[in-house]
C-alpha cells in the first residue's frame, strides 16, 4: 500500500488541484464577467472529463454523449419545475437518472466494438430526442422554463465540486490498480480478457461514471440557462464539442480534457466578435490535423517530443 | 375501417418510395464500408453537397434532380478519390485490415471533416433552398402516388443494381472485391491495391452524391445544411448495419425496412413521426445483438 | 543480434533534442499566450462615450442566424432614425444612442457570459433581449439581478413571464398564445360550425401558439378534431394530413417554420385535395415572399399571422383618433430607411419588432426624464402609445397586452393584410380552393 503524500500524487494532479483551489478561493472576489466565463469553462471541462472516461480511457468513441447532458438537464428541470426541489437537488436527480440510463444503455451497446458502438451511441441519442418530444411531463416540444434566479456563486461551487470529484476519479483510474485493467482494454481488449481483466464490467462502470458526470454538468448548464428546450438540448453540437475537446487535449490523459476545454471553450469566445461563424471550421481543421498527425493530442504530443515534460504532465 | 385501410395503403406506398431513396443515400456509405472497412462520419455532409449540386444545376441549368444524378456522380468520383488520398491512404497503406487504432483515427478525422464542411456550408448558404420540381401524382384507388417519388425510386434501385453488376461482372469490379477479401493476394495477381481502393471509395462517394441529388425530391423545400447531415447520416448507418455492410442489395433491404417503419409505424403510434423515427433507428440495437451480419445472409 | 538492436535505438542526438524541446516550449508558450490573451480580451472594458449605451446579444450564427440578422438590422434602422431626429432629451440635455452587441451563436450558454460583460465591462445602461424564447429565458434573470430594463423583442412564449416573476423584462411584441387567435376569431364569427385540425412543429414557440389557439377555439365551442405535432426534421406529413381530413376537419391551422410550412402546402395537393381544407392558417411561412413564389397559385387564400407587415396603416392621425400619442417613424418611413441602409431589402417582422423595442425604450426614457431603471420601468408600465409597429401597453407582469397581431392572406399573388379591419388593406377570402 502506497502512502498518500503530496509527492506521490504527481505534479499534474497537484497542478490541477492548485488551479481549482485558486479558483475556489477567489471566486467570490472575481469580477462577474470573469466568474461567468470560469463557470462555463468548468462546465465544459466537466463534460470533457466525462467523455474521457469512456472514449479517452477505453477507445470506445461516443458520438451521442449529448444524451446524458440533456437527461441531466431534464432531471434538473423536472426536479425544480415539477417537484419544486432546490436546484442542487435537481442537479443530483439529473445525474442519477443519467447514471441509471447509462447503465441500461451501456449494458447493451458496450457489447459492440469500434464503429458499431459509435453508431449505436449516436442512434440512442437521436431516439432519446424523438421520445422526449412526445413526453408531455417534460414539456414535449415546448420545453420547460424554470423560476430560478441569477446565482453565479451557487453555479460555480456546484460545478467546482463536480469537476473536483471527476478529476479525483480520473486520477484514481489512471494511477490505481483499476487503471491497469482499463488501459489494457484500450490496448487490446481480447488479450486483456485472457489475462483475467473483467473487461465488460469495467467498461460498464466507466460508462456509468461517464453518464453520471455528463448529467451533472448538464444539470448545472441548464440551471444557468434557467430552462431547457429539446431542439437545442439534444443538438449534436454538444457531442461534437465534447469529443473535439478530448481529441485536441489528449485522450485518456489526466490533463488533456482540461487543456482541451481551455483550448476549445476560451477560443470559442473570441469567435463571438471576431471571425464570427468560423469557430467550428477551425475546430474541425484542428481535429482533422490532430487525428491524422498527432493522435495523442496536446498532452501526448508534448510528452512524446519533450522528454523533460514527461515527469511533469500526464 | 375503410379509412384505416386507405391510410395504411398510402403509408405503405409512400414508405416503400421513401425507403428506396433512403437505400440509395446509404448505399454510398455501404460501398465505402465494404471496400475499406471504414465508416465515413462525414457521410451526411456529402449527401448535403450532392443535394446542393442538384440545386445549382437546377438553378443555373434548369436540370431536374434526375438529370443531375450523372453529373453529381461524376463529381463524387473525383471527391471520393481525393478523400481516399487525404484521409485513408496513410491508414490503409500496406495493411491487411484496419486495426482498432486506425479505425479510431478515421472516425475522429472524418468527424472533424464533417464539422468543417457543415460550418462552411452554413456560413455560405444561410437560407434553406429548394428545387421546385413537381411532376404531379396519380390517384390509384385511395392511394396518391407522387410521380417524383416514383421516378426517384426507380433510379435508386437501378443505381444499386448497377453497382452490383459492376462489382460482379467487370474486371475492375472483381479486383475491388478481391481487394476487400485479401490484399496481399490481390497484389500477387498484379493489381495495384492503391488504384483499386481509390476507385472503390470514389464509387462510394459517387453514389452518395447522386443519392443527395435524388433526396432533393423528398425535400421539396428545404436543403438545409444544419439538418441534412444530422438526420440522414445516422439513418444511413442504421440502414447499412441492417442490410449488412458490403452487401450491395443489403442497402435496399435496410432502406425499405426503415422507410416502412417510419411511414407505416406512425399509424400505430398515434400519428407521431417522432416516435416512429425513434423506433426505426433503434432497430439497429436488436439487429446488432441477434443478427450482426445483417438481415441478408 | 544485439548490435542491430543497439543501432536501431541510438541515444537521442542532443541537437535534435534541443530542437524538439524548443518546439514543445514554443507550443506551450503559444497555448498559454492564447489563453491569457483570451482572458485579457474578454475582460477588457470598452470606453464609455457620451451616449446612452444599449447592450444585447443577437444570433448572427447558429440556428437563428437569419432572424437574428434581420432583428439587428431593424434595431440599427431605428437607432439611425432616433439619432437623426435629435435623439432623446433627458434633464434638458440631448443624448444619442449607441449599440453594444455580440453574437451569441444561438446558444443559451453564451448568454450567461455575454450579458455580464455587456453590463459590467461595457457599462450598457439599458438592455435588449436576445432573439428567441429560449435565449430570452436565459437572459431574463440577469436583467433582474443587475437591475436593468430589458426589452424583449423575439421571445414571445407566455411562459417566460407566467412561469417566473420578472421585474425588468418588458415585452414589446405580441405573445405566442395570441398568434393564431385572430384566425380563430374570424372563423368563429363567420363559420362557427367549422371543425378545426391542428398540425404543428414540435418546438417551443409553435407548440405554444397552436395549443393556445386550440384552447381558445374550444372555449368558443368550436370543434377540434385533430391535434398532432411533428419534429422539425419531418420530410413527409401525408399520413397526418390524410388523418386530419378523415377526421372530418374543415380547417387547418399550425405549421412552424418556412420549410415545413411549404411541405404542408405541397402535400395538401396530393393528400387533402378534393376538396381541400376550407381555411388554412400557418405560422411564419406564409409571411415570407418566397412562400408565394414557390407555391404560385396554391398560395392563394392561405392565411398566416404576423407581428407586423409593411402594409399596416398605423399613423400619427390614427393614433390621435384612438387617443394615443405617437412616437417614431411611420411604417412607410421605417421601410424606406431600412431599405436604404440594407441594399433595398424589405423589412421582415423580426426587423420591425426588434426596432420597435429600441423605439419604445427611447420614448420611455424621454418620458421618465431619467436613466434610472425604476423610473424608466415605471414609465413602461404605465404608458400606452402607438408607433410604426402598433400599440404598446403592458400588464403588471411585463406581458404585452395592446399590440395587435395582423393576419395576412395571399390574394392573386399579392400579400394582403386582412385583419384587424382598421389597419387592413383587404378582406379575408374563404374558402381556400387549392389553386
Amino acid at each position: 500500500m502506497r502512502r498518500l503524500s503530496l509527492r506521490t500524487l504527481g505534479p499534474t494532479l497537484l497542478g490541477i488541484l492548485a488551479f481549482l483551489g485558486v479558483l475556489a478561493a477567489i471566486a467570490g472576489r472575481m469580477p462577474l464577467v470573469l466568474l461567468t466565463l470560469v463557470i462555463n469553462l468548468l462546465i465544459f471541462a466537466a463534460l470533457a472529463y466525462s467523455i474521457n472516461f469512456i472514449t479517452g480511457l477505453t477507445g470506445y468513441v461516443s458520438f451521442g454523449h449529448v444524451l446524458f447532458m440533456a437527461v441531466g438537464g431534464y432531471g434538473l428541470a423536472y426536479g425544480v419545475g415539477t417537484l419544486h426541489w432546490h436546484p442542487v437537488a435537481g442537479v443530483a436527480l439529473g445525474a442519477l437518472v443519467s447514471l441509471a440510463l447509462a447503465l441500461g444503455i451501456g449494458a447493451v451497446t458496450l457489447r459492440f466494438r469500434g464503429v458499431y458502438f459509435a453508431i449505436a451511441s449516436q442512434v440512442t441519442a437521436l431516439a432519446g430526442f424523438y421520445i422526449v418530444l412526445e413526453v408531455q411531463e417534460l414539456g414535449g416540444g415546448q420545453g420547460i422554463v424554470l423560476n430560478v434566479g441569477f446565482e453565479p456563486i451557487a453555479w460555480f461551487y456546484t460545478i467546482w465540486v463536480i469537476l473536483a470529484i471527476e478529476v479525483g476519479i480520473t486520477y484514481w483510474i489512471t494511477h490505481g490498480r483499476l487503471g491497469y485493467g482499463i488501459r489494457s482494454i484500450r490496448a487490446d481488449e481480447d488479450a486483456a480478457k485472457t489475462v483475467g481483466v473483467h473487461a465488460a464490467a469495467l467498461k460498464l462502470v466507466l460508462f456509468a461514471i461517464s453518464g453520471l458526470f455528463a448529467g451533472a454538468a448538464g444539470g448545472v448548464y441548464y440551471w444557468q440557462g434557467s430552462g431547457i428546450f429539446p431542439n437545442e438540448a439534444f443538438s449534436l453540437t454538444f457531442s461534437l464539442i465534447m469529443l473535439a475537446m478530448i481529441v485536441i487535449g489528449g485522450m485518456g490523459t489526466l490533463l488533456g480534457p482540461l487543456f482541451g476545454a481551455v483550448a476549445v471553450y476560451l477560443s470559442s469566445q473570441y469567435f463571438l466578435t471576431v471571425l464570427i461563424g468560423f469557430e467550428f471550421v477551425i475546430i474541425g481543421v484542428l481535429v482533422v490535423v490532430i487525428a491524422l498527425f498527432l493522435p495523442e493530442g496536446i498532452v501526448g504530443t508534448l510528452r512524446k517530443y519533450v522528454p523533460e515534460l514527461r515527469g511533469l504532465i500526464e | 375501417m375503410a379509412d384505416f385501410v386507405a391510410l395504411f395503403l398510402t403509408d405503405l406506398v409512400l414508405g416503400l418510395l421513401l425507403g428506396c431513396v433512403l437505400a440509395v443515400i446509404a448505399h454510398g456509405l455501404n460501398i465505402i464500408w465494404g471496400v475499406a472497412k471504414v465508416v465515413n462520419v462525414a457521410h451526411g455532409e456529402f449527401i448535403m453537397l450532392g443535394a446542393y449540386g442538384a440545386y445549382f444545376l437546377y438553378l443555373y441549368g434548369g436540370f431536374n434532380p434526375l438529370l443531375s444524378v450523372p453529373i453529381d456522380a461524376a463529381i463524387g468520383l473525383v471527391v471520393g478519390m481525393g478523400f481516399y488520398f487525404g484521409f485513408l491512404y496513410r491508414e490503409l497503406r500496406g495493411k491487411e485490415s484496419m486495426g482498432l487504432q486506425s479505425e479510431l483515427v478515421t472516425l475522429v478525422s472524418t468527424f472533424g471533416l464533417s464539422l468543417v464542411i457543415v460550418n462552411i456550408a452554413q456560413s455560405i448558404w444561410e437560407h434553406p433552398v429548394g428545387i421546385l420540381w413537381s411532376p404531379g401524382a396519380a390517384q390509384v384507388g385511395p392511394v396518391p402516388v407522387p410521380f417524383g417519388g416514383l421516378y426517384v425510386a426507380v433510379v435508386s434501385v437501378a443505381l444499386i443494381a448497377l453497382t452490383d453488376l459492376f462489382l460482379t461482372r467487370t474486371y475492375l469490379g472483381n479486383a475491388i472485391r478481391a481487394y476487400t477479401q485479401d490484399i496481399p493476394a490481390t497484389q500477387l495477381m498484379g493489381i495495384n491495391p492503391t488504384v483499386v481502393a481509390a476507385v472503390g471509395i470514389g464509387m462510394g462517394f459517387s453514389v452518395t452524391m447522386a443519392g443527395g441529388a435524388l433526396l432533393t425530391v423528398w425535400l421539396p423545400t428545404g436543403i438545409d445544411p444544419t439538418k441534412i447531415g444530422i438526420l440522414y447520416a445516422p439513418i444511413s448507418f442504421v440502414i447499412v448495419v441492417l442490410g449488412g455492410p458490403g452487401k450491395m442489395w443489403g442497402s435496399l433491404v435496410g432502406g425499405l425496412t426503415i422507410g416502412l417503419i417510419i411511414n407505416v409505424g406512425q399509424l400505430f403510434l398515434g400519428g407521431s413521426i417522432a416516435l416512429a423515427t425513434a423506433v426505426a433507428v433503434l432497430t439497429l440495437i436488436p439487429i446488432l445483438l441477434f443478427r450482426p451480419e445483417g438481415i441478408l445472409r | 543480434m544485439s548490435e542491430p538492436v543497439q543501432a536501431e535505438a541510438p541515444p537521442a542526438a542532443p541537437r535534435s533534442r534541443r530542437k524538439v524541446l524548443a518546439i514543445g516550449i514554443a507550443f506551450l508558450v503559444i497555448l498559454v499566450g492564447v489563453a491569457a490573451a483570451a482572458v485579457y480580451y474578454l475582460t477588457l472594458p470598452t470606453p464609455f462615450g457620451g451616449t446612452i449605451k444599449v447592450g444585447f446579444s443577437i444570433s448572427l450564427t447558429g440556428q437563428f442566424n437569419v432572424e437574428g440578422k434581420n432583428s439587428l438590422n431593424g434595431i440599427k434602422t431605428v437607432l439611425n432614425w432616433i439619432n437623426g431626429h435629435g435623439g432623446v432629451t433627458v434633464q434638458g440635455k440631448v443624448y444619442n444612442f449607441s449599440l453594444d452587441y455580440y453574437d451569441d451563436q444561438s446558444t443559451p450558454g453564451n448568454i450567461g457570459t455575454l450579458y455580464p460583460r455587456i453590463i459590467q465591462n461595457d457599462n450598457a445602461t439599458f438592455l435588449l433581449a436576445p432573439y428567441s424564447s429560449g435565449l430570452t429565458t436565459a437572459a431574463a434573470p440577469l436583467a433582474d439581478s443587475y437591475d436593468k430594463v430589458m426589452m424583449s423583442h423575439g421571445g414571445s412564449s407566455d411562459v417566460i413571464w407566467t412561469g417566473s416573476t420578472r421585474r425588468n423584462l418588458v415585452e414589446v411584441l405580441s405573445r405566442a398564445s395570441i398568434y393564431l387567435k385572430g384566425a380563430v376569431d374570424w372563423l368563429h364569427a363567420n363559420h362557427p360550425s367549422d371543425k378545426i385540425a391542428a398540425l404543428y412543429a414540435a418546438d417551443s414557440f409553435s407548440t405554444f401558439a397552436t395549443q393556445a389557439a386550440l384552447g381558445y377555439a374550444q372555449s368558443l365551442n368550436m370543434a377540434v378534431v385533430y391535434n398532432q405535432s411533428y419534429p422539425t426534421t419531418a420530410t413527409d406529413l401525408s399520413t397526418q394530413l390524410t388523418a386530419a381530413k378523415n377526421a372530418g376537419a374543415d380547417d387547418l391551422i399550425g405549421g412552424g417554420h418556412y420549410t415545413d410550412g411549404l411541405l404542408i402546402m405541397n402535400q395538401l395537393k396530393t393528400t387533402w385535395n378534393a376538396p381541400p381544407p376550407k381555411f388554412v392558417s400557418l405560422l411564419v411561412a406564409v409571411t415570407e415572399p418566397a412562400f408565394q413564389s414557390q407555391l404560385a397559385g396554391s398560395a392563394n387564400n392561405v392565411t398566416g399571422p404576423s407581428q407586423w407587415e409593411t402594409a399596416v396603416t398605423y399613423s400619427p392621425t390614427f393614433a390621435q383618433s384612438a387617443g394615443l400619442s405617437w412616437y417614431g417613424p411611420t411604417p412607410a418611413e421605417f421601410t424606406q430607411l431600412y431599405g436604404s441602409l440594407n441594399n433595398g431589402d424589405v423589412p421582415a417582422y423580426h426587423a420591425a419588432e426588434a426596432g420597435a423595442s429600441l423605439l419604445v425604450l427611447a420614448n420611455a426614457i424621454q418620458r421618465a426624464n431619467s436613466f434610472n431603471t425604476t423610473a424608466v420601468r415605471a414609465q413602461l408600465g404605465s404608458m400606452h402609445i402607438m408607433d410604426f409597429f402598433g400599440e404598446f401597453q403592458i400588464d403588471s407582469r411585463g406581458l404585452q397586452v395592446a399590440h395587435s397581431m395582423v393576419l395576412v392572406q395571399w390574394q392573386a399573388g399579392a400579400k394582403k393584410v386582412v385583419l384587424p379591419a382598421d389597419i387592413a388593406d383587404g378582406s379575408c377570402q374563404y374558402p381556400y380552393s387549392g389553386a
